[in-house]
């Protein structure tokens, strides 16, 4: 909550986070950390096509072009 | 069996990007002023006879139904497209490969499937000798990386890698040493149209096209051999995405990770089904299972017509019909 909201006044109670809200954002945090180890070695990109080669005027590569020294 | 496999499965392509995009993006930094063809002059090349392609994947039923020695037999003259895990199979067997595909970030594990010209002792990680993909490697290591070594310096000028730009610096290094001809272009990581698209900054700096890889290195050849190559018929051998009956959980890809995660339960996190071509029941962990809904949902977009002629594996349905390889090299010659 806290990076969402800023103010300039001060309130005259504490709020705290709830405890299950905190244990559950822990889990999530957890559960995509493992998870990535499990994912592939390229990602998957729903509905975009095979191949993007760029958007039409922008110089997409096509030709000759030697590595640089 | 519970559906634990399933849901994790469900949750896979975020992961993914997880896993591979901030390591893709810095190797792709390093390899920018390597950077030369792009993976679009393959197309101007006209590989292999006709509108046929043979996708190798490095599944086990590559040795079970030894789908290359039968490949060799029926003079095959499409375009041959092989995953980098292949490469030692098929050149063993004097199959060289008109493309190699390469696409896996990791540091030390992809350039041994070129042979690595630094390792002396075989290493502590022991993916290669626990892998399913070449028991070549898991017999001795040493010994195989050696005689690798030594075909891929031999054949190397006459193989053209498609090399994507989160390729490990070691692997740009080896394929050249190797006298191999580089293609590139970018992994798709995530939505071109987002203006904050990581694959959108990438094309930007190295104008290289973005390739939807499907997840894994197998689909991403897949993709080399229609989107790029422009064959319309497509067999596959190899492509599994699954065990063979009998396998040891130790032996699939992901053990330890499941293992790690989830402890004695880790057994739940597989998938059974059957194989109809076979009538065997094989079986699939979570990340397999993904690559292989995937697969599916993007054949049935595909300009191609794909066969699964690998005779084993999970991959299977409405427009990926399984044939033998014989009678699609058969059909493609007609």
């Amino acid at each position: 909550m806290t990076e969402f909201l800023k103010g300039n006044y001060e309130l005259k109670v504490d709020i705290e986070e709830r405890h299950e809200d905190a244990e559950a954002s822990a889990t999530d945090e957890f559960e995509r950390k493992a998870l990535s180890r499990l994912g592939g070695s390229i990602c998957f990109v729903s509905k975009k096509g095979f191949l993007w080669t760029g958007d039409k005027s922008d110089g997409s590569r096509t030709t000759d072009r030697t590595p640089a020294e | 069996m519970t559906d634990l496999g399933r849901r994790i499965a469900r949750r896979l392509s975020d992961a993914t990007f997880e896993r591979v995009a901030a390591v893709g993006a810095e190797n792709a930094a390093v390899n920018r002023p390597r950077i030369g063809r792009s993976l679009l002059e393959l197309a101007e090349e006209r590989l292999g006879a006709g509108n046929a392609a043979v996708v190798i994947g490095a599944g086990p039923s590559l040795y079970r139904r030894r789908s290359l020695e039968r490949l060799v037999a029926v003079d095959f003259t499409g375009a041959i497209v092989a995953v980098d895990s292949a490469l030692g199979a098929c050149l063993r067997l004097g199959i060289v490969p008109h493309v190699v595909v390469t696409v896996d970030p990791h540091h030390e594990r992809i350039v041994r499937w070129f042979g690595d010209p630094a390792m002396v002792v075989a290493p502590a990680d022991d993916y290669f000798r626990r892998q399913e993909m070449d028991p070549h490697h898991a017999e001795d290591e040493i010994e195989a990386n050696r005689a690798l070594l030594e075909l891929v310096d031999r054949y190397g000028p006459e193989i053209r890698v498609a090399i994507a730009t989160s390729a490990a610096p070691a692997v740009v290094d080896r394929c050249e040493m190797a006298g191999m001809r580089l293609y590139w272009w970018n992994p798709m990581y995530d939505d071109y149209e987002k203006s904050d698209s990581l694959s959108r900054r990438l094309h930007a700096q190295n104008g290289l096209p973005c390739l939807n890889g499907g997840g894994n290195v197998g689909t991403a050849a897949w993709v080399v051999s229609h989107a790029v190559l422009g064959k319309t018929r497509v067999g596959l051998i190899g492509l599994d995405f699954g065990y063979a009956p009998g396998t040891s959980y130790t032996r699939t890809q992901y053990y330890p990770e499941l293992r790690d995660l989830f402890g004695e339960r880790f057994t739940d996190a597989f998938i059974h089904l059957e194989n109809p071509f076979l009538g065997e029941t094989w079986f699939t962990d979570p990340a397999y299972y993904w690559f292989r809904d995937v697969f599916l949902g993007m054949a049935r977009e595909a300009s191609c017509r794909t066969f699964n002629c690998g005779e084993g594996g999970v991959l299977f349905g409405d427009d990926v019909p399984m044939t033998s390889l014989e009678a699609f090299v058969e059909e493609s010659r007609a």
